[in-house]
């Protein structure tokens, strides 16, 4: 199987090769494996150091999200008025397009990495609220009162039934905040900023270099399945007991 | 519960308008960085009024709705088959999850230089965000058909559009119109994204103008506009979905 | 019920209204029973009668609004962990514990010593027959042997008492029979006091010494059925004829209630 997929691999590679060797499509639009892999002995020293700008951009937001974002899904959550009535109003912030946010943020917090983590921010908010949210108020009751009737404290029916119990919604809902935020901190600098893999992107389309444009693209795709990837290592590690239950259902 | 959630919730966004409107001139924050919503509403009449606004807002709806119109009905046929014919759903959901699960706001730079700053790339930029949620909708709801009751349909000697249009077409209702939805939404955020990045008109290109000439209050009240019409159309449509959804819930209370 | 034992569980003129100002509704009515010290009682009722809120006020998590319940004399007002093991229809078990851990959760929140607790987790395990699987994962296991781990899981703690809401109601028939089988069982063994909810008349008067008859809108207690059986009981007594007049005297008492569609979902198997 990994063979066939390596050999698949290269012949995508190869067949990528020749459509640029033979011109059959200009050298402005496409860029060639080995000329992002020249791109990439050209630069490649700048583009590590961009990545590391970029990195630091998205460790701050993904932090400040994860952590505003869980906390409010769960005050929210717990007390059913808040629920019902912030419930709504999230779901309805959920649709505005919040790139078009992000001028203002650049009015606010400059041009540098604030704006950019300010944006990742709103964009992750949303989706991790949202499901830590709807995963505590989707619980059944009864577990609560099983807490209850073996004696357990707010505190303890709050860490040690609820919020392992409402998990599974909780990390889907990192996992859609997380690659928003890794998306926004990058489109965000693609927009307008001082550095960063998206700074990258915009200032070698703007001269036209199409094999760094290309390159700074593939960087940009690592870091989303990076992040993605570490995820799912998380949740395979706390929620082995998840998959098995669905599958089974 | 449900006045008493109301009035929460209208309090929550008097109190937000209350603090935006005083914090300014208490000085909590520079009201020539963040407005009074006095000020923004003045701005907005202005924009409304203004000529060169309407045009470049009319050229990014006009956006949006070919975007929306050409990919939609694409999406709808697509999932359909995908749906209904376990073979090329098969073989075509892999490819499709694997594009879903790629930003594919980064590929905006590649779109630029092919097709260049014009109409065709916000158009195909568009189709490309509309498409694929809506032919994953599309695909699911297929699997909300009840197949007990085309069994049941067919037996009675129904027409294959007779069932179509019974059977299918509620089952599918609900779950095509959330796909729809996002499609829209989706495709505003499409739009505007491309028109940011680099274009000669459309509402994208005034916001980071505007952005970066510092000129606030216009932005403020472009912002706001946008963002309100955006939770206007979505909610209209989740109205939508809940009407056409209501069997659902009759079906769960029986 | 004139025997010598010691009531365990008293409640006098017990009522629940829900809702205030003019239009309450009286969820139950002048609940007045005792369960002696040991014995199986069961409770059976319509659907929406009020089982599951008594069986929730016995607990101490749901407050009465008149009358008062006694458990050994004292009044319950709050939940008596240690004394009073619930069990609910859904086993209720904690997906990412294994089925030991499980087990020693109730002990590990009234802080017992892990050394202990382990012991008392295997102990319970092989009382119900499912020593093999402490390593398991609840969702590794069948419907029935979910809910012997939560009878183990409820008998950790040794209460006195088990309150049991339709523990077997979501099993398939043949599952239940052998769960009741097995509840006699460990029942003969521990002799705790059980209070047993149920749909089942059948269920109800195989497992139990005395059962309650409970009616619909507002929700009384219509008649008290001793079902009069010897014990140890096994299946074939299900059809002999004392166990067809008990069923039928709970019968009777139940469709006094003349209207049809208060008895729905009650099953006479």
């Amino acid at each position: 199987m990994t063979v066939r997929r390596i050999l698949a691999f290269a012949i995508f590679l190869g067949l990528w090769e020749a459509v640029r060797r033979f011109n059959l499509v200009g050298p402005l639009l496409l860029a060639s494996p080995s000329e992002i892999g020249s791109a990439l002995i050209e630069s490649g020293s700048e583009f590590i150091l961009a990545l590391r700008y970029t990195f630091f951009e998205i460790a701050v937001a993904l932090a400040v999200t994860w952590s505003v974002g869980i906390a409010t899904g769960v005050v929210a959550g717990m007390i059913p008025f808040m629920g019902a009535a912030g419930g709504p109003i999230l779901s309805s912030l959920f649709a505005v397009p919040l790139i078009t946010w992000y001028p203002l943020f650049m009015v606010w917090f400059g041009i540098g990495m604030t704006s950019k983590i300010a944006y990742a921010v709103v964009s992750g908010f949303f989706p991790i609220a949202i499901n830590t949210l709807n995963g505590i108020r989707g619980l059944d009751r009864r577990y609560l009162q099983f807490g209850e009737a073996i004696g357990c404290s707010r505190r303890q029916v709050v860490f040690r039934i609820l919020l392992p119990m409402a998990l599974p919604s909780i990390v889907s809902g990192l996992r859609i905040g997380t690659a928003l935020v890794v998306i926004g901190v990058i489109v965000a600098e693609m927009l307008a900023s001082l550095g960063g893999i998206g700074f990258l992107i915009s200032y070698y389309r703007s001269i036209y270099a199409t094999g760094h444009v290309y390159l700074g693209i593939l960087f940009a795709l690592g870091c989303a399945l990076l992040t993605n990837w570490g995820l799912s290592v998380i949740e395979r590690r706390f929620m082995h007991w998840r998959e098995l239950q669905i599958g089974e259902r | 519960m449900k006045p008493l959630v109301l009035a929460a919730q209208a309090a929550f966004i008097v109190l937000l308008l209350g603090a935006w409107e005083l914090g300014g001139s208490v000085g909590a924050f520079d009201p020539k960085l963040l407005p009074p919503p006095s000020e923004v509403a003045v701005a907005l009449q202005a924009l409304l009024q203004s000529q060169a606004f309407m045009a470049d807002a009319f050229d990014t709806i006009v956006r949006v709705i070919a975007a929306f119109l050409i990919g939609a009905p694409i999406a709808l046929a697509t999932g359909f088959v995908m749906g209904e014919n376990v073979g090329v759903g098969r073989s075509l959901s892999p490819a499709f999850n694997l594009v879903l699960s790629v930003p594919q706001s980064i590929f905006l730079p590649i779109f630029v230089l092919i097709f260049g700053l014009g109409f065709t790339e916000k158009l195909i930029f568009g189709i490309t965000h509309v498409f694929f949620v809506v032919a994953v909708n599309a695909m699911a709801a297929v699997r909300e058909v009840p197949h007990g009751q085309v069994m049941a349909a067919r037996s009675f000697g129904a027409s294959k559009i007779r069932i179509y249009r019974s059977i299918y077409l509620p089952a599918m209702a609900p779950q095509v119109v959330t796909g729809l939805r996002l499609g829209i939404i989706f495709d505003i955020i499409g739009i505007l994204l491309a028109e940011m990045y680099a274009s000669k008109s459309g509402l994208g290109v005034l916001l980071l103008r505007w952005g970066e000439s510092y000129t606030v209050d216009k932005l403020m009240a472009a912002t706001v506009l946008i963002s309100i019409a955006t939770i206007l159309i979505n909610e209209l449509m989740r109205i939508w979905e809940a009407r056409v959804g209501r069997w659902r819930q009759a079906v769960e209370s029986a | 019920m004139k025997s010598d034992k010691p009531v365990v569980i008293e409640t006098r003129r017990l009522g629940k209204t829900y809702g205030i100002g003019r239009a309450p509704i009286v969820a139950l009515q002048d609940i007045s029973f005792t369960v002696e010290e040991g014995s199986f009682v069961s409770l059976v009722g319509p659907s929406g009668c009020g089982k599951s809120t008594l069986l929730q006020m016995l607990a101490g998590l749901v407050s009465s609004t008149s009358g008062e319940i006694l458990v050994d004399g004292v009044a319950v007002r709050k939940p008596l962990p240690g004394k009073i093991s619930v069990m609910f229809q859904d086993a209720t078990l904690l997906p990412w514990k294994r089925v030991s851990e499980n087990i020693e959760f109730p002990l590990e929140i009234q802080g017992v010593k892990a050394a202990e607790r382990r012991e008392r987790a295997a102990a319970m395990l092989s009382l119900v027959g499912l020593s093999e699987f402490g390593a398991r994962y609840p969702h590794e296991l069948s419907g029935g042997m979910r809910q012997r781990v939560s009878i183990a899981r409820a008998l950790a703690p040794d209460p006195r008492i088990m309150l049991m809401d339709e523990p077997f109601g979501a099993l398939d028939e043949q599952t239940r029979i052998k769960m009741g089988h097995e509840l006699l069982r460990i029942w003969s063994k521990t002799k705790k006091t059980i209070f047993f909810i149920t749909h089942s008349l059948t269920e109800a008067v195989f497992l139990s010494d005395i059962v309650l008859v409970m009616s619909h809108r507002p929700g009384k207690i219509v008649g008290t059925v001793d079902a009069g059986l010897p014990r140890p009981r096994t299946y074939d007594i299900i059809g002999s004829a004392e166990f067809g007049a008990a069923r039928n005297r709970i019968w009777k008492l139940i469709s006094q209630d003349d209207d049809e569609t208060a008895n729905e979902g009650l099953t006479s198997l």
